[in-house]
């Protein structure tokens, strides 16, 4: 499983990191912008607190208008919407059929 | 000229019949849906000489419009009871339209014999065939294409519905010949072997010859729909990407992926089996990830699986990816292919056919997970032996037969891939739609899972009754015209969509439509289909889930379904 590191600065003087560590699934050919992902591969994504769908997407370096859903826990959600530490994120193009 | 053509199995005689002024304006769902209100006393043996079965292709079919090549076949339901319209894509619609037949209407019962139905454009003749009784839809296709034209449609079923089980199907062929394109749910190839009708053989070299009048609006209507499909993101890149299998991930993710017949709502596997898998494993064997049902698709959904024997499966569709993977917690794609194509040879409706399997895995007469023991069970159905015939009798059967509570079943029909308890739009369609539990009746996953048309909690009540309605009326509606029901997904999102569909009619027959003339055709023919299963002895109670769905919880989201006199109201028009 690949992870993904972020930095963070320290707040004052005491030593605490505040980030969130995503459990992230790709699909339908989104994986091919992330080196060594596989479609419905979980990858472990660490993110700083506060983080939002649109900020994973950056960091992944995948382009925003390919990603047509947003599933966080089976849920669809806005990618402004804040995520949380653990959080199932699931992510598609626009999928279709019946 | 248009013609309805009139096949009695009794007498042997075939009579051709002006089209009556009732009928003109009707095509598809609606004209089978007419014509069986109009023709079969529903409360008739479903399998005797009174019911009848009804062939039509749609208002569109063997135009120019993109993806109108859709099959209606209409008839009183051997395993619902009730009235039966069941979809097909494949090449014969089109070559029927093409012919200028607007209906194949085959009634009473032969006493005994085997017979096909030839149907050229001088022509139209009932031949005896006995040397055909018993093979498999692949082996006759062949036979009959390489015995009269090899570019021939032929419409067929294989020994399940000569064996009168209640979910045969009936099947017609794509352009290569596979005999994979089903009108597979209800029973319908129960009917047609109940008659002695084994196939129909259409010979017309044309698909795209049906009579339009006014051929320049027309051209300019159908190029406009072509681009409407082609921009949206659903029907321009997602389907030709990985077709209708590209959902099984979507749906696992979302938690509404009936596994281990419907206990849970997501599959570890589901990747394993889902639409990218395949594309990957096709293009490997040299198959094909997208592929066309019929000349004039420009959605492209299907694709040809070879499989590791030799033969090739195509297509392989979602729900049939559902039913025989996580519904079984199977995992195999080889072995949902092979599951796929004894189905298709065999003549039986995959969804029913992995319902059935999985009621008799929780019945413990075969373990979940078991590909083998499956594909075992599943050929027993071409003997007809006792297991055989249990499972071509379909889900809810099973369930009474071993005592088993857990019986995704609606007025008889299984429910397929998606959990009404977690996709509740869905879930009032199953419980409502006249054609027993069919996700196509309504497809409400759009709003509530795929974010199209609008987005509706799929874990939330409310909202999904109108949902439901709107979508039931509008499907009805399409289905009358010959398009492929996937059209839906850029429709719903294009407010140019369904004028542009009015205007495609107009200009072909000359009328003068409106929108609202089209949601009041929708209308028309649910109230004509709820009408016959009125009669036929339904009421309110059959429009309801099976009782587990109300009392266990789902995983992961941990929810029931709570709707039940709310549903009395879809069909409040
Ligand atoms: S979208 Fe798929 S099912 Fe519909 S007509 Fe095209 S190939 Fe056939």
């Amino acid at each position: 499983m690949k992870v993904y590191k972020i930095k963070f600065a320290e707040t004052n003087k005491i030593k605490r990191v505040f980030k969130l560590l995503l459990e992230v699934r790709l699909y339908s050919g989104l994986e091919k912008y992330v080196q060594g992902a596989k479609y419905g591969k979980p990858m472990k994504v660490e993110m700083p607190d506060g983080t939002t769908g649109r900020q994973l997407l950056d960091k992944l370096g995948i382009p925003q208008e390919q990603v047509f859903s947003i599933l966080v826990n089976g849920t669809h959600r806005d990618r402004d919407e804040v995520m949380e530490d653990g959080d199932r994120v699931a992510l598609f193009p626009p999928v279709g059929g019946g | 000229m248009s013609k309805i053509i009139r096949v009695n199995m009794t007498t042997k005689k075939v009579n051709i019949e002006e089209v009556p002024e009732k009928y003109v304006g009707l095509g598809g769902r609606a004209l089978t849906s007419q014509v069986i209100l109009d023709e079969v006393p529903p409360t008739c043996h479903p399998l005797g000489p009174k019911n009848k079965l009804v062939f039509a292709p749609g208002l569109l079919s063997g135009t120019n419009a993109p993806s109108s090549g859709r099959l209606s076949v209409g008839g009183k339901s051997p395993l619902t009871g009730g009235i039966k319209e069941a979809n097909a894509g494949g090449i014969t619609s089109q070559k029927m339209a093409s012919l200028g037949i607007k209906a194949i209407i085959v009634e009473g019962k032969a006493e005994k014999g085997t017979y096909i139905l030839r149907v050229t454009a001088d022509d139209v003749e009932l031949i005896p065939a006995d040397d055909l009784a018993g093979k498999g839809t692949y082996e006759l296709t062949a036979i009959l294409k390489e015995r009269y034209n090899e570019k021939a449609g032929v419409i067929c079923i294989g020994p399940a519905g000569e064996m009168k089980m209640q979910s045969a199907g009936i099947t017609n062929n794509d352009p290569e010949g596979n005999s994979s394109r089903y009108a597979g749910r209800g029973g319908l190839g129960a009917v047609m072997g109940s008659k002695g009708l084994k196939a129909i053989v259409v010979e017309c070299d044309k698909a795209f010859d049906a009579p339009v009048k006014d051929k320049e609006r027309f051209k300019t209507a159908a190029k406009k729909f072509a681009q409407i499909l082609a921009s949206h993101p659903v029907t321009g890149e997602g389907l030709p990407k990985f077709g209708t299998n590209v959902l099984m991930n979507i749906i696992n993710e979302a938690g509404t992926l009936p596994t281990r017949n419907f206990s849970r709502g997501r599959f570890e596997g589901a990747s394993e089996v889902s639409g990218e898998k395949l594309a990957e494993v096709a293009t490997q064997r040299g198959g094909k990830a997208t592929h066309a049902c019929h000349p004039g698709c420009v959605m492209r959904c299907s694709n040809v699986y070879p499989m590791p024997d030799g033969k090739v499966c195509a297509p392989i569709e979602y729900e049939t990816a559902w039913c025989f993977g996580p519904n079984l917690e199977i995992s195999d794609l080889d072995v949902v292919a092979k599951l796929n194509y004894i189905c298709n040879d065999v003549g039986l409706d995959t969804i029913e056919a992995g319902c059935t399997l999985g009621v008799l895995m929780e019945a413990g007469v075969l373990p979940f997970g078991d590909g083998e023991a499956a594909i075992k069970a599943l050929e027993e159905v071409g003997k007809g032996t006792p297991l055989g015939r249990i499972i071509g009798a379909g889900a809810a059967v099973a369930g009474k037969v071993y005592g088993v509570t857990r019986v995704p079943a609606v007025k008889g029909q299984g429910i397929p891939a998606y959990d009404p308890r977690s996709c509740k739009g869905n879930g009032v369609t199953y419980a409502t739609t006249p054609m027993g539990a069919d996700h196509t009746a309504g497809y409400a996953v759009t709003a509530n899972i795929l974010k199209v048309g609008g987005y509706v909690d799929p874990n939330k009540e409310e909202g999904q009754i109108e949902l439901s309605r709107n979508l039931q009326i509008a499907t009805a509606a399409v289905d009358a015209t010959g398009l492929c029901l996937f059209v839906a997904f850029a429709v719903l999102d294009n407010e140019e969509g369904l004028p542009t569909i009015v205007e495609m009619i107009n200009a072909q027959y000359g009328t003068n439509l409106t929108v609202d003339d089209v949601t009041a055709l929708g209308q028309q023919i649910l109230k004509n289909e709820r009408e016959f299963n009125k009669k036929a002895g339904f009421t309110k109670a059959d429009d309801r889930l099976p009782e587990f769905f109300y009392e266990e919880e789902l995983e992961p989201h941990n929810t029931k379904f709570e709707l039940k006199e709310e549903l009395d109201e879809v069909f409040n028009f």
